[in-house]
């Protein structure tokens, strides 16, 4: 699994995307995204990549970053966006022997795959701009409850960790010959049961010495939590007008479908 | 198993973020009713790691090999806490993983989630329900029945949020058929998931039993 | 002419004295250099010859690469510059070579299995022998490392010392000509520790061991290196090497307290090895 070291997804700079203050950048950008959701014409599909391209240019994030990142739609998108033009749709514009390439479908794959690509780069303007600890501590202020955010903490903490305890050990499992021959399912199963198994007692026990170790500091005295401290050196001067250009570009995709449904 | 961005309508996306929240909320509330629910943070979020960790682990399944989903095991070992795991396990997978999820993590969160507690429920009905078996027989039925269910659940509302959003351009039988053949095709990867969740109840029990007194 | 000449059947080749006294090279080290992304330069060009029986102490501040170097003769890693070759083959990354065993600094790193006696059987299973010779292997390994009271137990329930051995028997299991310990006595009590180096005194395989606890190679390695700043800067008799204070402390180390003179001697003599018991 490529979990990518968090290091990786965000990277430090000093556009106006950085020095956004986190809160309205979280809420507007996730606006804009369900905005996105919203497009059903084709038509305002430039209209959304002009804004996205936008955001991405002042962000100021290398091109190397969105093109690193791009390849990994998944199977059921791809599925989705290859066979709809072939079997949905009556208007044929293309046809070879059986194969017909209809109107409606591609239409349709294209609005898809438009608004999968439009959000996702949405999504990596707000990852690539901002680092977890203070996107945790900005929903912390939304209101997310304390338990959750200490939980998820607690698992990004330790979720390098982890996977680096379950590569060890399935090397170790190499060294003694796992995978040189072909084995009963009997045995294959068994032996992959009990190395999750075994992942899962070892990050368990961890758990209790991690316990432990936060209650000599406190942890759990009258609801005394971990707190998220964001980040050092975080601008807190929120440039507004960040906020209002997205959440109008936002608006002027409903209005625009709006407009679309009305004629 | 989790459902891109951009294919489903907006107000879906809205309404998953909404249960979602509701679920949260019922979560919580039930977790605070507990004696020390802070005790138990760190082992959900311990155990949400290497689920998230383990689900990267392929098993075969001759002629090839499935990752399961566990979400029922999960559901098992940690109750309430399995659907803040759940949770927690989307965002973290949304941005360390890179491929979207932002607009439809509620909706993922109830499909995954929502089973999962259900899972949970069944898992703990072996003691009241599996009275007349012997512990070990019971605790082999349920908990392959939570790992089936979570599984099976998950599958079902993924498939009919597909045919919902499907393009009515589609041909309704085709797409029906299609969709049929799809659910049937899963049928024994959720025999599977259930046989899993039994060996590994199995390996819990033998070598760390506290783990299934969730 | 050959007094034994008319005795001695013509298609037998006569061994010279030559032929004993050299044993093969267990591991060859040619030039060998690697880097990691943020940690350049772990090892520079480094050549080291291992003859098979030998048993080598590594040695070295934290951090100057013996993990790596282990990973690296392994197949675990694969070089930059260099050639790796165990018994004279080139060792391939990622290629499966029974001849070489690596027991892991942490042994919850390598067990697995719900008892001892499955995870001692998992390298036999999986090189593929019969039913009968995986039990013998087992049962083998068991002898050796004294652990056949455990067979039946869950290894994750044992002590850290339990859970060595336990790891050490799964490795002896597979027969190997090579054993690498990374750091064995980090974390074991005194009479563990002790069954420990009994242990590796009286074991055949060649041995490589990184370690801090440098009396503990003082008892059991019969040459010791060196290592700094990716470089081997020492290669030799372990008193010799770890005798010198001035060298030591110049590569963050210390001169082991037994080497300090003493008025009184009491280490154990390896004559007197073979009537002592392994327990105890």
């Amino acid at each position: 699994m490529a979990i990518a070291l968090h290091a990786d997804v965000f990277i430090p700079g000093d556009s106006p995307l950085h020095r956004w203050a986190v809160r309205p950048k979280l809420l507007s950008l996730l606006t804009l995204m369900f905005a996105i959701s919203l497009v059903r014409h084709l038509l305002l599909l430039p209209w959304v990549f002009g804004v996205v391209g936008g955001l991405y240019l002042a962000s100021r994030l290398p091109l190397q970053y969105l093109l690193r990142r791009l390849p990994y739609p998944g199977v059921f998108i791809v599925a989705m966006v290859g066979l709809l033009p072939w079997v949905s749709g009556e208007t044929v514009i293309w046809q070879w022997s059986f194969l017909a390439l209809h109107l409606e479908g591609l239409q349709t794959a294209t609005l898809i795959a438009g608004r999968f690509l439009a959000i996702l780069i949405t999504g990596f303007v707000l990852l690539g701009t901002t680092p977890f600890l203070d996107l945790l501590a900005a929903l912390r202020s939304l209101g997310l409850s304390p338990l959750l955010t200490d939980m998820t903490l607690l698992t990004y903490r330790y979720l390098f960790n982890i996977a680096a305890q379950l590569a060890t050990m399935r090397q170790a499992m190499r060294l003694r010959g796992h995978g040189l021959r072909r084995q009963t399912l009997q045995r294959q199963w068994g032996w992959l049961v009990a190395l999750f198994g075994s992942l899962l007692l070892r990050s368990y026990e961890r758990s209790q010495r991690v316990y432990q170790a936060m209650r000599l500091r406190g942890y759990g005295q009258q609801g005394q939590g971990l707190s998220p401290t964001p980040a050092a050196g975080s601008a807190r001067a929120a440039p507004a007008p960040m906020t209002v250009l997205t959440l109008l570009s936002a608006f002027s995709f409903v209005i625009a479908e709006w407009i679309f449904l009305a004629s | 198993m989790h459902i891109p961005d951009g294919i489903l309508p907006a107000p879906v996306c809205v309404a998953g973020y909404a249960i979602a929240g509701g679920v949260t909320w019922l979560a919580l509330k039930r977790i605070n009713q507990t004696v020390d629910p802070q005790a138990e943070v760190p082992k959900a979020a311990l155990l949400a790691a290497a689920f998230f960790v383990g689900s990267s682990i392929s098993l075969p399944v001759p002629p090839a090999s499935v990752h399961l989903v566990l979400n029922g095991l999960l559901g098992a070992l940690l109750g309430w806490y399995a659907w803040l795991a759940i949770l927690i396990g989307l965002l973290l997978q949304a941005i360390l993983l890179g491929h979207g999820g932002l607009t439809t993590l509620g909706v993922d969160a109830v499909m995954m989630g929502v089973p999962a507690l259900i899972a949970a429920r069944v898992f703990q009905l072996r003691h009241r329900l599996g009275k007349p078996l012997s512990p070990k027989r019971s605790l082999a039925v349920f908990s392959f029945l939570a790992g089936a269910i979570g599984v099976g659940l998950a599958a079902l509302i993924f498939f009919t949020l597909i045919i919902f959003t499907l393009p009515s351009t589609l041909d309704r039988s085709a797409e029906q058929g299609f969709l049929t053949a799809l659910m049937v095709a899963h049928i024994p990867l959720i025999f599977l998931e259930g046989v899993f969740t039994t060996l590994l109840c199995f390996f819990l029990l033998r070598i760390k039993p506290e783990l299934l007194e969730s | 002419m050959n007094q034994f000449s008319s005795s001695t059947p013509p298609s037998v080749s006569i061994l010279t004295a030559k032929d004993f006294l050299t044993p093969a090279t267990a591991i060859a080290l040619q030039n060998l250099s690697f880097s990691y992304p943020d940690n350049p330069h772990i090892l520079v060009d480094i050549s080291l010859s291992i003859r098979e029986g030998e048993r080598v102490g590594l040695i070295g501040h934290n951090g100057c690469g013996k993990t790596t170097l282990f990973r690296l003769v392994c197949g675990l890693l694969p070089p930059q510059a260099g050639t790796i070759q165990l018994f004279d083959q080139p060792v391939q990354p990622n290629q499966f070579r029974s001849e070489i065993g690596f027991l892991f600094q942490d042994p919850e790193d390598q067990l697995f299995s719900p008892s001892v006696r499955d995870d001692i059987a998992f390298g036999p299973q999986n090189l593929g022998l019969t039913e009968a010779e995986i039990t013998a292997r087992v049962e083998a390994a068991l002898e050796l490392t004294g652990i056949k009271a455990l067979e039946e137990r869950p290894p994750h329930h044992l002590s850290g010392g339990e859970k060595q051995m336990v790891a050490i028997a799964g490795l002896i299991a597979m027969c190997p000509r090579v054993l690498l310990y990374d750091e064995p006595t980090a974390s074991l009590d005194l009479r563990t520790r002790r069954r420990l180096i009994r242990f590796l005194q009286r074991s055949d395989e060649t041995l490589l061991l990184a370690s801090h606890d440098l009396e503990f190679l003082l008892e059991v390695c019969d040459r010791v290196v060196l290592i700094d700043e990716g470089r081997i800067i020492a290669d030799g008799d372990p008193v010799a090497v770890m005798g010198d204070q001035t060298l030591m402390e110049a590569h963050g180390l210390e001169k082991p307290h037994s080497l300090i003179p003493h008025v009184e001697p009491h280490h154990v003599q390896r004559d007197r090895l073979a009537q002592l018991p392994l327990e105890g």
